[in-house]
């Protein structure tokens, strides 16, 4: 087999997983993100339904009186679909009986056909509560019967007696499904909170990356370069741990740490300091607990790139400095830190979009409280949509929050394929059959 | 090197800067591990007694009617191994095809693979969601696994072709000079040689998966399939207990296999996720 078939029967696995989870969930956030989808309307195309609660919204809209009691209670009608279901409470006689004397009739209100009812004098109805309840079978009303189409839904409102140019009011009220729509946008627009959001993910992005992916990455990275092996293998690993354990139980001991009958409160209670939940006591102990958080797992991210770049310096610029009397902070500032640059950038480059679309710890430690105080922009999205409290997941919405992140996803890994050698990697290969 | 750098310097004021960020850290890592096995009186650090009643979770149902731990964990293991022999046997394949195969839109690709590896797959995660629903697979386990698979694979590709780009030409020349094709080069002559790559995509991955949070919360959240990181949440954020005690055990019989792939493979593990995974 020539070598390109091999090539693309290599890679066929690794396209279709990601067209169906990469390309298509791109596409389709967009075009989520252009509906009312939610846990009401369902996911795919609805039906029509007129209940109680649509007739409420269509008075608010200004569907006359008549017209509404119409729909309610579009009378009595005398045929085979509420004979058959007397027959099965009455028996078939009775059945007979109505259908010869009174079939096709139809009748404005449950008293006049209970009055002909009563008239028939037929042993089955003597009693009246037995009359209405035969009566109530033949009752004909557009509530609560499911439409497949809307003309379905327009031939029973025909059918009913109801003025044409009410339909289309109607049946757009009726519908169940999900529908087009712009209003997400605007709401992303107008509410205050989407302000809020965005701030909260820049700070918690912004603080994060300098003071610990980047700031106490370099501090650990140089810190351990110089000490003797085995102790900073110590420190390696203490600040590798976080990393590699679970984030459930990660932020488990964080919660002991930090909640009111914990560590840092009893630790703290000998010296006459109250009892608070340190993570949730206010605002900006919820802001340093999930800046610590996420910021002693970046520290690791930091730690490793910077510590391998540190040890790829050429030693004869070190030993150099050190002949040249130069003291361990200027060693630091002039040779090390300027070889850093590469890595800050990558680092810096590579977190702030993970940073960005990461709510992993936020959610597991406040929940993005006190409030919404430490609520993300991820977060919003992944609230709104599949995890609210009110329990109508609002998927449209959530996918024009999260649209935000794709676009932006999408934009700085684009830029990112810069920050790469690319040349390097299209090497051609060597062998040509 | 390492004679010059500890000469003559006093590393003490180093070490006790460290010490001091680190301590925390510590105080946490040591009582993860005593709470487990001790009673603390309530509003004190200090334990005063031994107890196994922490771990009274191994022999019966955690709450009444809820599942044992021990089927939780197969739902883990089956979760998380799947997941690693899926994403490597996948990136096994297609690193090979970009790493070496002479095939047209291979720079294409190759663009694309960085593009992914970079991009934050959590943002899809609503999109997911409802294509899953469409696909009847919202709610088991495959489809978890599934999606957790497509989001790996970026990055085990990257890994896989890195291991790849290292092997010598000379081992896959000679086998096409003695008349075999690439197919029966790449299987008895190449793959050799990527094993260590294959087997710590495989510890990464399973390790991945074990850990896998949001994905089960939001993709599979009925009781059926449930593994250990969504269930040990729901007991951390149900309200009616707050026994911490309880909690530290459960996880750390679930961080167990973690621990332990971390003490065997600590070199391997520190490269691959220097490698730049995320997060």
């Amino acid at each position: 087999m020539r070598q390109d078939r091999i090539g693309f029967l290599f890679l066929t696995p690794a396209l279709i997983a990601v067209v169906i989870f990469y390309l298509l969930p791109v596409v389709m956030t967009a075009v989520f993100a252009f509906t009312n989808m939610s846990t009401a309307t369902g996911i795919r195309g609805g039906g029509y339904l007129v209940t109680e609660q649509t007739l409420r919204d269509l008075s608010g809209h200004g569907l006359t009186g008549a017209t509404l009691s119409q729909l309610a209670d579009a009378g009595y009608e005398v045929d085979t679909e509420g004979l058959a279901a007397l027959a099965a409470t009455f028996g078939d006689r009775l059945a007979g009986h109505i259908e010869a004397e009174l079939g096709g009739e139809s009748f404005a209100t449950s008293r006049e056909l209970e009055r002909a009812l009563r008239d028939l004098r037929a042993p089955e109805l003597r009693i009246t509560r037995d009359r209405k309840q035969a009566a109530s079978l033949f009752q004909r009303s557009v509530l609560n019967i499911r439409h497949d189409t809307a003309d379905a839904l327009r031939d029973e409102l025909t059918g009913a007696g109801i003025p044409g140019g009410d339909h289309d009011m109607i049946i757009e009220a009726a519908y169940t499904g999900w529908s087009w729509t712009m209003r997400n946008f605007e709401l992303l627009l107008s509410l205050p909170s989407t302000a809020r959001y965005a701030l909260n993910t820049l700070i918690y992005v912004a603080l994060t990356l300098v003071l610990f992916n980047v700031g106490l990455g370099l501090l650990l990275a140089i810190a351990t370069f110089y000490l003797p092996k085995p102790s900073a293998a110590v420190f390696r690993a203490i600040w590798f741990m976080p990393r590699i354990l679970p984030p459930v139980l990660y932020v488990l001991m964080w919660k002991w740490l930090m909640w009111d009958n914990g560590f840092l409160a009893s630790a703290l209670a000998p010296f006459g300091v109250e009892r608070i939940n340190w993570m949730l006591h206010s605002e900006y102990h919820a802001w340093v607990a999930i800046i610590l958080i996420n910021g002693v797992v970046g520290a690791s991210f930091g730690m490793i790139i910077f510590a391998s770049a540190i040890k790829a310096i050429p030693q004869t610029l070190l030993m150099a400095a050190e002949v040249d009397g130069a003291t361990r902070w200027q060693q630091v500032r002039y040779v090390i830190l300027p070889q850093m640059r590469w890595p800050i950038l990558f680092v810096t480059a590579y977190q702030t979009l993970s940073l960005l679309a990461s709510f992993e710890y936020i959610l597991l430690s406040t929940g993005g409280g006190p409030g919404s105080a430490t609520e993300v922009w991820a977060m919003a999205a992944f609230r709104t949509a599949l995890n609210n409290y009110g329990g109508n997941l609002q998927y449209g919405m959530g996918a024009t929050f999260a649209l935000v992140l794709v676009i932006i996803g999408t934009v700085l890994s684009l830029l990112y394929l810069r920050f790469f050698n690319f040349q390097a990697l299209l090497a051609k290969p060597r062998i040509e059959r | 090197m390492q004679k010059y750098r500890g000469h003559h310097v006093r590393h003490w004021p180093l070490i006790a800067v460290l010490v001091a960020l680190s301590a925390p850290l510590v105080v946490m890592y040591v009582y993860q591990i005593i709470d487990t096995v001790t009673t603390t009186p309530a509003g004190s650090i200090i334990p005063d007694g031994l107890t196994l009643h922490h771990w009274r979770f191994l022999t019966g149902p955690l709450s009444d009617g809820g599942p044992t731990i021990w089927s939780l964990a197969g739902n883990t293991l089956v979760f998380a191994s799947c997941t690693a022999l899926v994403v490597t046997s996948v990136s096994l394949t297609a690193a090979y095809a970009l790493s070496r195969l002479n095939m047209p839109g291979r720079g294409f690709f190759l663009g694309g693979l960085i593009v992914l590896h970079a991009f934050p797959t959590v943002t899809l995660i609503v999109a997911v969601f409802l294509i899953l629903q469409y696909m009847g697979l919202y709610d088991t386990l495959t489809g978890v696994i599934l999606v957790k698979v497509a989001f790996e694979l970026p990055f085990g590709i990257w890994i896989m072709k890195g291991f790849y780009d290292s092997v010598p030409w000379e081992i896959e020349m000679a086998g096409v000079t003695d008349g075999a094709d690439r197919f029966t080069v790449w299987r008895l002559l190449v793959l050799p040689q990527v094993q260590p790559g294959l087997a710590a995509l495989l510890i990464f991955s399973f390790l991945s998966g074990w850990s896998e949070f949001i994905l089960p919360l939001v993709l599979a959240p009925a009781n059926a399939p449930q593994v250990l990181a969504t269930y040990l949440a729901g007991i951390i954020a149900d309200d009616r207990f707050a026994d911490f005690s309880l909690f530290k055990a459960v996880s750390i019989f679930y961080a167990l296999p973690v621990l332990v792939i971390y003490l065997i493979f600590q070199k391997k593990l520190m490269n691959i996720y220097g490698g730049g995974t995320k997060g």
